[in-house]
């Protein structure tokens, strides 16, 4: 093989399946015996289960079970142990379960589901987090003192609705606004939206005898699945199967636990017949979770050299229900909340609140998608009111090798280069817009506006300090070889990654390495879930290693055999041979299941390679500080974009957009560019039409996609463009980073730094829809206020209409 | 989905003949775009469907000067779209085709199940009404054509009796332009949030319609005699904007607040205006 | 009370007997194991049923079986002839035209519906076939580039 894989815009290996339709994902997947399931759920936010009356249902033929929250007294979590399996007592959240049937066909169960009588008794609902934080507010969790939680990590306040209080505390932030010459303070809210992965979540599970449970679920993280099912029906992991075949889409919302352990106590109450529960997209909607919303409360405070002195934060993150991966989300902010700049003095409250609002789960930048809406805002505002160019103020406070970041990191050579990303989209941008006094006059005559945004990130992934992951590399007789990894492949196309670094490794064509698509707690190796942009990093390193530690096999083998010391022996395409006499020489099919002689005499055995990885170096962090080392590695990115903005509609077009991100080294540029399109456009729904809505009571408008609109293929940008910056990472598999979320930060903000940049406008709540952003246009003429928020200003008359 | 019993009738009478019989608990199945995702909702629960997509009735597309454009209930959106006489003679009904939905709903949706379904917001609703369109309606007791001003009679309801079944909608030769502008929340496939459809005949007749902004599609008439240059003016624009906004009582809901549909109705019948007038716009169609 | 449909699957003859309140998509995935053609939303918002019936590219989640009477239907398993992927499919694995995969059927389907009709399409009427085709991994851009350069491919041929 004369070029390295490495690099190479590699078509994904799992094409052919897929664009035959021959993929078998969970929805499509039957099981001997299969029961299915239905689900009923509660038309209110917040409210008492009097009573729940199952009678009718259960008689019904061809029903074999139904639960309610009492048959299945569980609850599950992967922080705070909140969320029962059924809601029990009462319900939490428009959408919550009350009620499960498993029946012999969808059409029964659904009927059976019909004829289940629930009595509620209201509750005020909760449904603002500042409302949430008051004295006396209602309790989402009145009996929070009594949950389990991960003690020392997570801080929850029983009697009030935190479920936990992430602090960082670096300098003294009172000096550093006594010192400071320009202080800017602003209140930003980004509501709660959703993943929409085509797929929508479905599990099929059997419990059978002797407490032998098997799972196959349409998840990202089969081995968590395991543990946390474990956990909550008390039966060992050891015990328990799961399988997770082709999956539909995940974007974080399949990360945890969601429907693995209703479906299969469900199994169990139906004597162990296998069952099957398939989310409807209204279910996908309102009963599965959602992204947090936020309200980031900023004060920054800065010299007129245009250098931030000290900034002091509060998040109050909107969970909803149950905490879900909801504090673990408010502690990743918490510890990046600054955004990739280096501040001496700093002071972050990152508080997760419970509301009675659909609960929150991991969301593809869990947490930073979010508050980098308000980083990236009022980083704008301030240098405005410094009167500094947005990108001359960037540059002066980014970090860069040297700097020290808010936990006390150092920043080094190797760390990444958020500078150089800033100035690759600023130049392709074409900062600053310049206007012609022609163009001026033309836009003042037709309404429409040019501008142009800049916008930085960053984003390590939020994992535990000893996050592990694994790989077994198995040569078959052909010399060929199957990998197996712990980790999904959800579209991401890391697989097809993982291949190119097998092949590279083994020096073997690609069409030769098979990756196990299929991931199976019993006979896979573990890895920690796909999530946080590690899978290529750590499932990377651990392919590599298993690599090593088959050719180290190779090696042994062929040493005896070739009667050369070992460090003779090269490598070539399927042979390995001895260096200075290449005719001797021995193919992998001679060596792959042990060797031969040609007396008969046998050697050695089947050639297995293992490869283990574990994050180094990471720390826990100070309870009270927030300072150790949490970060794997961090990426870094910016945009740049150019809109036009139609004042007379408030529609906004987007021009062109640029982003670019220090990867390291890509891996596969094909790949890896689908990557970044694809998590700008799903960002760029967020920017313009994405949110949820709730009427008053706290009942979700927004109930299908008729109303939650996602990006179309008319949606799109005119022009988009990608580029990668490679600092090397020396700890990842050829210097590489993730960066499967980090597309989706900072597209909010750059598109309202651009359309500041156009009118003057600025917008401190997404989306920016064209009613959003006409509204705040006509009230701007009255209201020269940045600390109001658009929605309090607004009279909604009658049918009034809160959002998220 | 509910149990439901299916009937395919091979002719008009046996077609009527079933609506007669089972008037309440039947329902007309056309394209199904809409009654699919009601029977699916629940939003609708009947229990017969009666498919009159096969009628030859229903399936007529057919256009003299003497008696206009008929379109049969059958007919698809899409087919509408691309047939030669109506991009000939109403560019309008082909251009707002187009803004509905997709393609892949147009390739089932129908003009008549469009008008029938009533939603406030229906894309067709109001260039057919500019058009002086009229449904064809027929029962047991005869054919009556109502036209399509009388034919909305509340939110998703209609003038049609519950044994009365619709056959075709009746356009009469038209001659001048029509433009149909609608303001939803993204570019790709989306309900309207206002809808305003407009048509100035060449002997200066103006009518205008919209949607989403009163719980039926609105016709606006008695504009007087209009002359395009007229239009032109920001006075008699603005005068006639007026008017319209006056009639016009929108709700706040998911899809767009009260202010921002009294907004943009203000903007689009004021763009409707200026196109009919001659200005250089987008979805100019003049016939 | 089932109800006979006699219609052409992929080029076959089928016979079945369903219930008229089913729709087209569940015969496909559930009576005949064309599990390619993927449920979404089930209620014409997605594209993922996606099927060419009679010509045309529809939802079939808004078709019931018995609807489909006498009619001919191509699903995701007719793209491929003989084992061997068409341009189109092809194209969609060079350009990177998919991710998860889920949304793919549909897409090509409506694709090759759009190529059947108008083997040079422009942009613009790329665009407006997959308009109703929902895509939440890819951006779309790649798809449009595949479409068109599977068009491309197909006139030469």
């Amino acid at each position: 093989m004369s070029q390295s894989l490495i690099g190479l815009g590699i078509p994904r290996i799992d094409g052919t399946e897929k664009v035959t339709g021959e993929a078998v994902y969970v929805h499509d997947l039957k099981i001997q015996g299969m029961l299915y399931a239905k689900l009923k759920t509660c038309p209110y936010a917040h409210a008492k289960i009097k009573n729940i009356d199952v009678s009718k249902a259960q008689a019904l033929p061809g029903v074999k079970a139904v639960l309610t929250g009492q048959d299945v007294p569980f609850k599950l979590g992967l922080y705070m142990i909140d969320r029962p399996m059924l809601a029990t007592g009462k319900v939490r959240y428009f959408g919550e379960p009350v009620a499960a049937v498993a029946a012999l066909d969808e059409d029964i169960a659904q009927e059976a589901v019909n004829l289940i009588e629930v009595e509620y008794e209201l509750l005020p609902a909760v449904l603002d987090v500042e409302e949430a934080l008051k004295e006396g507010a209602t309790l989402v969790h009145e009996d929070l003192g009594t949950y389990s939680w991960i003690k020392n990590v997570y801080f929850p306040k029983p009697g009030t609705n935190v479920a936990n209080h992430f602090k960082v505390r670096k300098g003294d932030v009172e000096a550093g606004f006594a010192r400071a010459d320009v202080i800017v303070e602003n209140r930003f809210f980004q509501p709660q939206v959703l993943h929409v992965p085509l797929e929508t979540h479905v599990a099929i599970a059997k419990w059978s005898t002797g407490d032998k449970i098997k799972v196959w679920t349409s998840a990202q993280s089969p081995f968590a699945v395991r543990n946390l099912l474990s956990a909550a029906v008390g039966v060992p992991g050891s015990q328990i199967e799961v399988i997770v075949p082709y999956v539909g889409g995940g974007f974080g919302g399949k990360a945890g636990i969601h429907l693995e352990g209703l479906v299969a106590c469900l199994s169990r109450a139906a004597k162990g017949r296998p069952v099957k529960l398939t989310a409807t997209r209204e279910e996908e909607i309102a009963t599965l979770p959602c992204r947090q919303g936020l309200v980031a409360k900023v004060k920054t405070g800065a010299a007129r050299d245009g250098r931030i002195v000290a900034e002091q934060i509060e998040f109050l993150w909107d969970a909803g229900a149950y905490a879900d991966y909801g504090v673990n989300i408010g502690r990743a902010a918490g510890y990046s909340g600054v955004g990739p700049y280096e501040i001496d003095n700093v002071k972050i409250d990152s508080y997760t609140i419970y509301t009675n609002h659909i609960f929150g789960t991991a969301y593809r930048g869990f947490g930073h998608a979010e508050f980098f809406w308000a980083i990236e805002r009022q980083r704008e505002l301030l240098a405005k009111e410094l009167g500094m160019d947005p990108l001359e103020f960037r540059m002066k406070n980014v970090l860069k090798p040297g700097s020290v970041t808010i936990t006390g990191e150092q920043v080094s050579e190797h760390t990444g280069r958020v500078d150089k990303c800033l100035a690759v989209v600023a130049e392709k941008i074409g900062w600053p817009l310049v206007k012609s006094e022609e163009e001026k006059a033309r836009e003042a005559k037709t309404g429409r506006y040019r501008g142009k945004g800049l916008a930085v990130l960053h984003k390590a992934p939020a994992m535990p300090t000893n996050t592990a992951s694994s790989a077994i590399v198995k040569m078959n007789e052909d010399g060929s070889v199957h990998v197996l990894v712990g980790g999904v492949d959800f579209g991401q196309g890391t697989y097809t990654t993982l291949a190119q670094i097998a092949a590279e490794n083994l020096h073997l064509p690609l069409e030769k390495v098979h990756i196990v698509f299929e991931t199976n707690t019993d006979t896979g190796p573990y890895d920690w879930q796909t999530v946080a942009s590690r899978f290529s990093v750590m499932g990377g390193m651990t392919v590599k290693r298993a690599c090593e530690d088959l050719l180290a096999q190779m090696r042994r083998l062929a040493a005896a055999v070739l009667r050369a010391a070992e460090d003779e022996l090269k490598f070539g395409e399927e042979v390995i041979y001895v260096h200075q006499y290449p005719e001797k020489r021995l193919s992998y099919s001679q060596l792959a299941l042990g060797y031969t002689y040609e007396n008969g005499n046998a050697v050695g055995g089947p050639l297995i390679g293992r490869g283990i990885y574990i994050a180094q170096n990471l720390s826990f962090l100070d309870a009270e500080t927030g300072q150790g080392r949490p970060a794997l590695d961090w990426t870094y990115g910016a945009h740049g974009v150019e809109i036009e903005v139609d004042t007379g509609t408030g529609d906004i077009e987007v021009l062109k957009i640029v982003s670019a991100f220090d990867v390291g080294k890509v891996l596969n540029e094909k790949l890896i560019t689908g990557q970044v399109i694809g998590g700008v456009v799903q960002a760029l729904g967020t920017a313009f039409s994405e949110v949820m809505i709730y009427n008053g009571e706290g009942q979700l408008l927004t109930k299908s996609l008729v109303d939650y609109k996602i990006p179309t293929v008319k949606d799109l940008p005119v022009e988009m463009e990608v580029h990668f910056v490679e600092t090397p990472q020396l700890d990842g598999p050829y210097g590489a980073r993730g960066v499967a979320e980090h597309p989706m930060i900072s597209v909010t903000s750059v598109i309202a730094n651009a359309l500041a940049n156009a009118t003057g406008l600025e917008m401190l709540e997404v989306p920016l829809s064209p009613e959003k952003v006409y509204l705040a246009m006509q009230r701007s003429r009255v209201f020269k206020n940045y600390g109001e928020s658009v929605d309090k200003v607004l009279n909604l008359g009658e049918h009034g209409v809160t959002r998220a | 989905m509910a149990a439901v019993e299916y009937f395919r009738p091979a002719d008009l009478n046996e077609a009527i003949e079933l609506m007669a019989r089972h008037g309440q608990k039947a329902e007309v199945l056309a394209g199904g775009t809409d009654v699919i995702v009601n029977l699916r909702d629940g939003a609708l629960r009947c229990k017969y469907l009666v498919d009159i997509k096969q009628l030859p009735e229903m399936q007529e597309l057919h256009y003299s000067p003497a008696r206009g454009l008929v379109v049969g209930g059958a007919v698809t959106v899409n087919q509408l779209i691309e047939a030669g006489p109506v991009i000939d003679h109403y560019p309008l009904l082909a251009q707002a085709g187009k803004t509905l939905a997709n393609t892949l709903v147009r390739n089932r949706a129908t003009l008549l199940g469009n008008l029938c379904n009533a939603s406030p917001g229906a894309d067709m609703a109001p260039p057919a009404l500019v058009l002086g369109a009229s449904v064809v309606a027929v029962s047991q007791a005869g054919q009556r054509k109502i036209p399509l001003e009388e034919f909305f009679v509340g939110v998703k309801r209609t003038a049609l009796q519950r044994d009365e079944l619709a056959v075709s909608v009746e356009i009469p030769a038209v001659s001048g332009r029509g433009v149909y502008l609608k303001k939803s929340r993204i570019k790709g496939h989306d309900l309207s949030q206002v809808g305003a459809a407009g048509f100035l005949s060449r002997d200066g007749c103006l009518r205008l319609a919209l949607g989403a902004v009163a719980p039926k599609p609105l016709l606006v008439q008695d504009l007087g005699t209009v002359r395009p240059e007229d239009l032109r003016l920001e006075e008699k624009s603005t005068a006639i904007t007026d008017k319209v906004l006056a009639l016009i009582n929108p709700i706040s809901d998911q899809r767009a607040s009260r202010e921002y549909r009294l907004a943009m109705a203000r903007y689009l019948v004021r763009q409707v205006l200026g196109i009919l007038g001659g200005e250089v716009g987008n979805h100019e169609e003049s016939c | 009370m089932k109800k006979a449909v006699n219609f052409k699957v992929n080029g076959e003859d089928v016979s079945v007997a369903v219930e008229p309140g089913k729709t087209l998509l569940w015969l496909l995935r559930e009576e005949l194991n064309l599990t390619g053609t993927k449920e979404g939303c089930g209620a014409g918002e997605c594209g993922a049923c996606t099927v060419i019936l009679n010509g045309k590219p529809v939802n079939s989640c808004l078709v019931l079986a018995v609807e489909a009477e006498g009619a001919e239907v191509f699903t995701i398993e007719s793209e491929a002839k003989e084992g061997k992927l068409s341009d189109l499919q092809q194209a969609f694995i060079e350009y990177n035209a998919l991710q998860c995969g889920f949304c793919t059927p549909g897409m090509i389907m409506s694709a090759r519906a759009l190529l059947n009709r108008n083997p040079q399409p422009s942009e613009e009427e790329i665009k407006e076939a997959i308009e109703g085709n929902l895509c939440r991994c890819t951006g779309y851009v790649p798809v449009v580039e595949a479409i068109r350069a599977a068009a491309t491919k197909e006139a030469r041929k």
